[in-house]
Parts: C-alpha cells; sequence; structure tokens
C-alpha cells in the first residue's frame, strides 16, 4: 500500500532554515513588493513571492520572479582595485565584437582584472579624493563631474548630487533620466510644473480610452502591462501607437503603426480633428490653460490627410482616434521612450499633453498623463536632484533664493551656473575640459549614444573612479573602482512610476569587503574636506525630505512595508494621493506649447537605406550588467537579435537567424536576425543590453534641444550579410 | 450599500453582503475551511470539493462557490464533511509523485500539508499512476512541469489567464490522461509562456514549481 510521506516526516524535526525578507523587485518603474527568501546565511535568495504591493497585487513578471540571482553571482567585486601602471595610458581594454572562442557577455574579467591591483579600502578612497581634490584646485569645479544612478535609492541619489554639489562645487551631476524621459519632463515642467505622472498605472481600470504610444508594456512594465490588459478585457478601449508593434496590441481596440519619428504629425492632426469637430472640453480649457488658440493655429495646417501620408497610417484611423479620446468621458495617456527617445522629444510630449489638456483628462479618475518610468527608481532620483539644472524637488540651481536656502542647509556656497548633462559631460571630457568623473552604477560606455565617441571621452579623463556591483565596460576607463552594495544588500526608499515612494531592505549580506554606496560617498565627501555623516540612511530620508516639499510628511517609519504615494498629506491616515492636480496645477494654469512636424535629421539614404530604432526585451535591462548574469534571464534571452521586416530580410536574401553587418555613419555591429513583421517595412530593431553586438556604437548622438536627450529611435544604417570567423565559437 | 444577509457558521452569526461566498464569509470571522483549487487572487470554480461543508441540505456545498443565504446554519467540520474530505485527500494522494518537488523547493504544499492536516498514513487505494505515468515537461529554463503531481484545479490556468492575462495555459486530454498544457499543446519552453512564475505562485501542488535558480535547492539543515 502506497504511504504517504511527507518530508517533515522523512526526518522527524528537520526545519528549513531560510531568511525572508519582504522589499522590492530592484528591476523597472513599476516597483512590484516582493518577498525574497534567501538562506539562512543570507548568501543566496532561493526564490521570489509576490508581495501585495500598491503597484502589483503580488504579480511579478520574470524580472522580479527569477532574476534575482545577479546579486550573488561569483563575479561581484568585493576589494577595491587600483589600476596598475602598466595599464597607462588608458584605453578600452576588452574588445566589444564577439572573439572566436570567447563567449559574448558582459566584460571579461580574465581580459580586465590583470590590469587593476586589490588595495585597502583608506587607499582607495583616499586616491579618490586626493585626486578629485587636486582637479577642483587646479582647474576649477566645472572640471569634475558626476554620474549617479536611477538603479539607486532616494537617499543615494540625495547624498550623491550633494556630494557633487556641495564638495565637487559644481551641477554637473546627472543620471540615466537624460537617456529615457529628459524630454517628457521637459514638456511637462514646461506645460504643468511637475515632471511627474499624474495619475497612477491601475487607474486605467476606471478610464473609458487609453492611449498608449510608444511603449511596450508587456516587455518593460511587464505587471503595469497585466492591470492594463484586465482593464481592456473590462471595457477600456485602448489605442495603441507604435512603429515596432507591442504585445499589448492584441488587446487594442485601434493600433496605428506610424512611421518612426512622425508622432508630432499624428498628435497634430488627432488635435485638428478634436478642435475641427469641436470634441474639446471647453470649460477645462478656459478655466485651466493657456495657449489652446497657438495650438489651435498650428495644429490647421495638420488635416488627417496630411497627418496620414507623413505617418504611413490611414486618414481615417487617425480621425477614429481622435474621435475615441474626444467622445470618451475618461481618458489616461501612457507613453515610453518610443516618444521620448527622439530629437524632438519634446514637441512628441507636448502633443500628448496638448490632447489630455483640450480634452479635460487630467485630475480625474481615469485620466491623466502617465510616462512610464523605466527604472526602479528613475522618479525619485530626479526628485533627489540628481539633474545638473535642478536641486531636490526640481528647485532651480539659478535662482539665487533657492541657493541661499541650500547653502544654509549645506554649509556651503553653491554654484549658480547649472550643470553638464550626460551627453554633455562625454563631449567636455572628449575636448578635455572635464577632467575628474565619479560614476556610481551607471555604464554609460554602453548606454549612451555613438559609443566610439563615450570611449574617446572616457579614455581622456585625468581621473576616473567608479563604484559598482561588477566590472562593467565603463570601468576599463576607471583609475579606481570601489566595490559596492546591489540593491539586495542595501536600505532605502524607491519611488516608482506612480510616485509611491517604497522602502527596501536588505536580504544578503554584502559580499567580500564591498560596501553600501550612501557610506561610500559620504567617505569621499569627508576625506574631501567635508563631512558627511549620518547615522543611517533613515537619517539621510529624514534630511533628503526635508528639502523636498512633496516627501516633507514621509519617513522610513511612516513608509512602513507598504509605502505611500506623493504628495501625502498625513501619511498615518491617508495613502497618499494617486491622483494628482484635480484642481490646478503646480504652474496655475496649463500651458499648450504647440509643435510643428519636423523629419529627424538623419533619414534614410541610398547609402543607409533603413531606420534603425532601439529599445529593450523583456528578460534584460539596461546594459545587462545585472540580467546577464542572472541564470534564468541569460538562458531564456542569451543572444541580442535585430528584428527586420521579411520584405526587407527578402530583398538581402536572407533568412531568420542569418548574420548581419549593420553599419551607420558611426560604427558597425554583427548581430543576427530575426524575421518578424513586428516591425515596419524599412526599419529594424536591435536591443540595447548586449554589449556584443552593441547598438549604441550606431545610434546618433544628436540631442533634443530641450531635453538634451538623444534620438535613441531614429538614425539611418544598411544592413547586409555578413560572413561570420565566429562559426567556431565554442 | 448593498443588502447584507445573516447565516451562522459553526455556531457564529455573521452578517455578510448578499452574494459573498461561503467560503469568503468564513474566512471574514476566522475560520478556515480547506481548499485547493481556490486562493482568494482567483475566481472560484469549486472543482476539487474540499471546501465543501454542511448548510442542512441533502448535499455538502462547495463554500467557495456557494453563496450565503439568509438564515443559513453551516456546519464546515461536521464529521461527514470530515470524512468527505479524507477521502477526497486519499483519492487525490493516491497517485502523487513519492516526494513533493514542491516541499522540496518552496516548502509550501498545500496537498501535503492538509494530509498531514488529517494525519492521512496509508492510502487504501491503488496508485493510478501504476503503468500510466502522466510525464513531465522540463523543456522551461525556470519552471518544472510535473503531470503526475498535477490535481487538475486549474489554478493555473486561472493565474495565467486572469490574473496575469497571458493565456497559455490550458486542459488538453480525456479521463486519466487530462493535463494542463500550453497553447495548442507545446512544450512550455517553446511556447508563448513569459515565464512570469504566477502558475508556479498559485499552484498548490508539486506539479508547477520552481527550478532551481542557482543550481541548488532548498535543502534541510544537516
Ligand atoms: S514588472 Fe518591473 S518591478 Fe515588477 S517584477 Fe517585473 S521588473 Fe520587477
Amino acid at each position: 500500500m502506497k504511504r504517504f510521506k511527507p518530508a517533515a516526516e522523512r526526518s522527524e524535526g528537520a526545519v528549513i532554515h531560510t531568511h525572508a525578507v519582504d522589499t522590492l523587485c530592484p528591476y523597472c518603474g513599476v516597483g512590484c513588493a516582493v518577498t525574497y527568501v534567501a538562506d539562512a546565511d543570507r548568501r543566496r535568495i532561493l526564490f521570489a513571492r509576490g508581495r501585495d504591493g500598491a503597484a502589483n497585487s503580488s504579480r511579478l513578471c520574470v524580472k522580479g520572479r527569477y532574476g534575482f540571482d545577479y546579486a550573488s553571482h561569483g563575479q561581484r567585486l568585493t576589494r577595491p582595485l587600483i589600476r596598475r601602471e602598466s595599464a597607462y595610458p588608458k584605453g578600452q581594454l576588452t574588445p566589444l565584437e564577439k572573439r572566436p572562442n570567447k563567449p559574448g557577455g558582459p566584460v571579461d574579467y580574465d581580459d580586465l582584472l590583470p590590469h587593476f591591483r586589490e588595495a585597502s579600502w583608506d587607499e582607495a578612497l583616499d586616491l579618490v579624493a586626493s585626486r578629485l581634490k587636486a582637479i577642483r584646485d587646479s582647474d576649477g569645479s566645472r572640471a569634475l563631474a558626476g554620474l549617479g544612478s536611477a538603479k539607486g535609492s532616494n537617499e543615494e541619489a540625495y547624498l550623491f548630487q550633494k556630494l557633487v554639489r556641495a564638495v565637487f562645487g559644481s551641477n554637473n551631476v546627472d543620471h540615466c533620466t537624460r537617456l529615457c524621459h529628459a524630454s517628457s519632463v521637459a514638456a511637462l515642467m514646461e506645460g504643468i510644473g511637475s515632471g511627474a505622472v499624474t495619475n497612477i498605472v491601475r487607474d486605467i481600470a476606471r478610464a473609458d480610452v487609453a492611449f498608449l504610444t510608444g511603449c511596450n508594456p508587456t516587455a518593460n512594465h511587464p505587471v503595469a502591462a497585466t492591470f492594463m490588459k484586465e482593464a481592456a478585457e473590462a471595457g477600456t478601449q485602448l489605442v495603441v501607437v507604435n512603429s515596432r508593434r507591442p504585445a499589448i496590441a492584441d488587446q487594442a481596440a485601434l493600433y496605428l503603426p506610424i512611421r518612426p519619428g512622425t508622432d508630432v504629425a499624428l498628435h497634430n492632426a488627432m488635435l485638428h480633428v478634436l478642435i475641427r469637430d469641436d470634441l474639446v472640453d471647453h470649460a477645462f480649457i478656459r478655466e485651466r490653460t493657456d495657449g489652446f488658440e497657438a495650438v489651435t493655429e498650428t495644429v490647421r495646417e495638420y488635416p488627417p490627410e496630411t497627418a496620414a501620408r507623413i505617418c504611413d497610417v490611414p486618414a481615417a484611423d487617425i480621425e477614429r482616434a481622435a474621435r475615441m479620446i474626444g467622445e470618451a468621458k475618461a481618458v489616461m495617456f501612457f507613453w515610453g521612450m518610443g516618444i521620448s527617445q527622439h530629437t524632438h522629444g519634446t514637441d512628441n510630449a507636448r502633443g500628448l499633453i496638448s490632447l489630455a489638456m483640450v480634452t479635460g483628462n487630467v485630475g480625474r479618475p481615469g485620466t491623466g498623463l502617465h510616462p512610464l518610468r523605466g527604472q526602479n527608481n528613475v522618479q525619485g532620483a530626479s526628485d533627489a536632484g540628481l539633474i545638473p539644472m535642478v536641486y531636490p524637488d526640481y528647485q532651480r540651481v539659478d535662482d539665487p533664493e533657492i541657493q541661499r536656502r541650500f547653502e544654509d542647509a549645506w554649509g556651503v556656497q553653491l554654484s549658480p551656473t547649472p550643470g553638464l548633462t550626460v551627453t554633455e559631460m562625454m563631449n567636455a571630457a572628449k575636448a578635455g575640459e572635464l577632467k575628474g568623473m565619479y560614476i556610481m552604477g551607471e555604464n554609460p560606455f554602453v548606454s549612451d549614444p555613438d559609443v566610439n565617441k563615450v570611449r574617446q571621452a572616457l579614455a581622456k579623463l585625468d581621473f576616473l573612479a567608479v563604484q559598482d556591483i561588477f566590472l562593467t565596460e565603463t570601468a576599463e576607463f576607471a583609475d579606481v573602482i570601489l566595490p559596492a552594495s546591489s540593491f539586495m544588500e542595501k536600505d532605502g526608499s524607491y519611488t516608482n512610476t506612480d510616485r509611491r515612494v517604497q522602502l527596501g531592505q536588505p536580504v544578503l549580506a554584502l559580499p567580500g569587503e564591498a560596501r553600501q554606496d550612501w557610506e561610500l560617498i559620504c567617505e569621499i565627501g569627508s576625506r574631501m574636506g567635508y563631512p558627511m555623516e549620518y547615522p543611517d540612511v533613515a537619517a539621510v530620508f529624514d534630511e533628503f525630505a526635508a528639502a523636498t516639499q512633496s516627501y516633507a510628511t514621509l519617513s522610513h517609519a511612516a513608509l512602513g512595508d507598504r509605502g505611500r504615494w506623493y504628495p501625502c498629506s498625513d501619511p498615518a491616515t491617508s495613502d497618499g494621493d494617486p491622483i494628482v492636480f484635480q484642481d490646478s496645477f503646480p504652474s496655475g494654469r496649463a500651458k499648450l506649447v504647440p509643435a510643428r512636424f519636423k523629419p529627424a535629421e538623419e533619414q534614410p539614404d541610398a547609402e543607409y537605406p533603413l531606420i534603425l530604432s532601439t529599445g529593450r526585451v523583456l528578460e534584460h535591462w539596461h546594459t545587462g550588467t545585472m540580467t546577464r548574469r542572472s541564470r534564468a534571464l541569460d538562458t531564456i534571452s542569451p543572444e541580442g537579435l535585430m528584428e527586420m521586416h521579411p520584405v526587407d530580410a527578402g530583398a538581402l536574401g536572407m533568412e531568420d537567424g542569418a548574420l548581419a553587418q549593420v553599419r551607420s555613419r558611426r560604427g558597425d555591429v554583427r548581430i543576427r536576425v530575426r524575421i518578424t513583421d513586428a516591425v515596419l517595412p524599412g526599419t529594424v530593431f536591435i536591443p540595447m543590453h548586449f554589449r556584443e553586438a552593441c547598438a549604441n556604437l550606431l545610434t546618433d548622438p544628436r540631442i533634443d534641444p530641450d531635453g538634451k536627450i538623444p534620438g535613441f529611435k531614429f538614425c539611418a544604417v544598411s544592413v547586409n550579410p555578413a560572413n561570420l570567423p565566429e562559426s567556431r565559437t565554442a | 450599500m448593498s443588502r447584507q444577509v445573516e447565516l451562522t457558521i459553526n455556531g457564529k452569526a455573521v452578517s455578510v453582503p448578499v452574494g459573498t461566498t461561503l467560503w469568503d464569509a468564513a474566512a471574514a470571522i476566522g475560520i478556515d475551511i480547506p481548499v485547493l483549487c481556490h486562493e482568494p487572487r482567483l475566481r472560484p470554480v469549486g472543482v476539487c470539493r474540499l471546501c465543501v461543508v454542511d448548510v442542512g441540505a441533502r448535499t455538502l456545498a462547495a463554500a467557495c462557490v456557494r453563496p450565503c443565504e439568509e438564515g443559513m446554519e453551516v456546519r464546515t467540520d461536521s464529521e461527514e464533511v470530515e470524512a468527505h474530505r479524507r477521502t477526497l485527500l486519499e483519492l487525490l494522494l493516491a497517485d502523487q509523485p513519492d516526494e513533493s518537488a514542491r516541499e522540496n523547493t518552496t516548502g509550501d504544499d498545500a496537498l501535503y500539508e492538509l494530509a498531514r492536516r488529517y494525519g492521512i498514513k496509508d492510502i487504501p487505494l491503488p496508485d493510478g499512476a501504476a503503468g500510466h505515468p502522466r510525464g513531465r515537461d522540463d523543456s522551461s529554463p525556470v519552471i518544472a512541469v510535473d503531470h503526475q503531481a498535477c490535481i487538475l484545479c486549474d489554478r493555473c490556468i486561472r493565474g495565467c489567464d486572469e490574473i496575469q492575462h497571458n493565456n497559455v495555459i490550458t486542459r488538453t486530454g480525456k479521463g486519466y490522461e487530462t493535463r494542463i498544457a500550453f497553447d495548442l499543446d507545446t512544450a512550455m519552453g517553446e511556447s508563448t509562456c513569459v515565464a512570469c512564475g504566477e502558475c508556479v505562485a498559485v499552484c498548490p501542488t508539486g506539479a508547477l514549481t520552481h527550478k532551481a535558480v542557482h543550481g541548488l535547492r532548498l535543502e534541510e539543515e544537516t
């Protein structure tokens, strides 16, 4: 007879010792709450359990569920490293391309490590502090810059910008928001005086229509996408616009596959229809906006037929999209990098703001503007002032009154001059004007446009300190590398795409001698002669909140295990405000700014006949430093593939899986082709994560004049079949 | 305010909005009714029948789907009810694998938990799997599928469709060959599965479990 043998009976009293910690997913801006269960000595995470967070209700995606093991990867940096004399003059230490018998993937440690020697913390930190100080004293504050990270906590972001401003002495501090939503933020600041979302993702359930443009939520905001699909099944009509068909288009009532870079014409034509057919909200326009006349004037030139020719979609579909928005009671607008990452990204976002404003779709349930934020803390890092023009809470550095306030708070003289953005820093380094940099948790060598230029810029720096958890491509140019804490080892708060401020807690013990990022920032400040001392991370939060009105009522204790949305009048009684600007905007009235359609500068031509767009895949994230070191994620998605339409592939005689040589005016890469009709004929798509097929060797560094964001979503390339030396790869 | 109904569960009075299930009403007053095919995030379907309770009618009612009625007198732990549950557990356990992959990974096998609670030792039934193994699917890099441990509760199907809205999992086959399937019955690793792991999270048995991400399994202390 069969007997029932539960584990507990097999060895009576056996206990499974685990260590479960309520924290957050380290990856995207959705900000899912999760419990990670680690082994008893806190070296490895064993599995994840979804937690009932405000943004996820226990749901997780593949990254949150299976992507946690990067933190205990054997390549974690555990001791400070100093570049050996023999490794000067500086340059790249490993080739970007795949080599025979070398697997692709992140930086090869065997190539890099021989060029560095281990050092004590004192030696490494003293070297960083003394070299940065020497540059400041000889070349001035503007010769130093810092790049912080949207993956770090609010507290780290706050301390980092304080270090650059108060100790380096300039406003040369930025982070990767520059590369993702800087243009959206520029348009929102100009339009309504706030860069954050006006409503949370899950309120889509109350929208009649949701306009989803330039975003691919099932891949990039997967748990948010589950709520969007849920809404669609319950009756919310989705209008999806993209030039690469996102999976969410399957749920759409209307899908507009527009030609890349033509969003301004589409938005203008939709505004044209709304105004022509009087589907606008006159009361809202009258009471809450300025500039309607100027917009009306401009969009008169964009009847749907004109836009149809520019965008290559039927005029009837443009009419229908406009009418759906005009006739609905509640409309939410979601957008992603397909809107922001253009040299006219700010104009793209202005159009969306105008669409929401003329139809009165802000400040009510089921309405609002929602730029989907990419990284887990891109909202918080921006709120904390990791931006060259503003202090925490978007307070302008060139306002003397604000400057004085921060001078009083920090006890130093501060610079009134806005600093350099990410892209400008690289130019300044290349020109020799920027001499010293401190980069924490960013990898501009892979993430910035035109990598060949970035390489020259980083090599030219007199001194570079890189603080990270792995050797990154950027660390190849470092003089000193500081081993830091992963998300899984730190305390801190993170602000998701919904403005929900939530606490992360340490699940794992720090490996080896690695140290907390926040402590390292303070060490550098203190060693440069500006004492930065805090008893704990909660105390840093308090100083940050005191300087940041939207966080003023919050503290670590008040956030608890579920967090709060900001603004939050009283965290003891309120969950915070999911919907903001019910009655007025921070700027008072919204400013509508008209935009004219301008084609991207680098149009396809005979030599470079195809349009390249870059982006992400579900399993990977940013430059792959973390996800490519996750066994699960790397197994599911081991290789970057270029998506190409069957018509283009056919014309080149290329089959699925063939190796292609892709060239732009700036560089070339080899990459395998995936044939799919998700992309439009004449366009190709390459994910940004894979250094051996580094999309940013190709991209165009030209930037948007307002947002200073590069146009990652548009450049001209040629594609040809490649013959490979690579077939012998082991 | 919606209309309320009043009833008693195990002698305790409770008032709930019309439409509330017996299972939810019991949970609200701290009475735990065993169930395998239901969890609060899912739409109840009433297939495992473990949650049956005595409502004074000719047959027992599945609490997870039965709405509360005015004046109902419900017993969740009568002898008849418990005997019924024990038989069901024995039937479910008769063809389970010898060890639970779930107990060995995330440690939360709900079927095993109930078997322990009901003190089940010997199973007086033939092993349904003898000569008819129901098979495995190890094609996904992150999720292990053991059809032998599947009790066809449909939680994974609802998790995939109604929580994550991915619509990948379904059922196929007839009789003892009935099993869950992916897309049009392709291997999980080749299906449109996006590996969100929700099916593992909602599965009550060792049928859907996480593969060891580190090559490490949760191990008992030695
Ligand atoms: S949706 Fe984003 S936050 Fe949630 S689990 Fe996935 S990567 Fe993590």
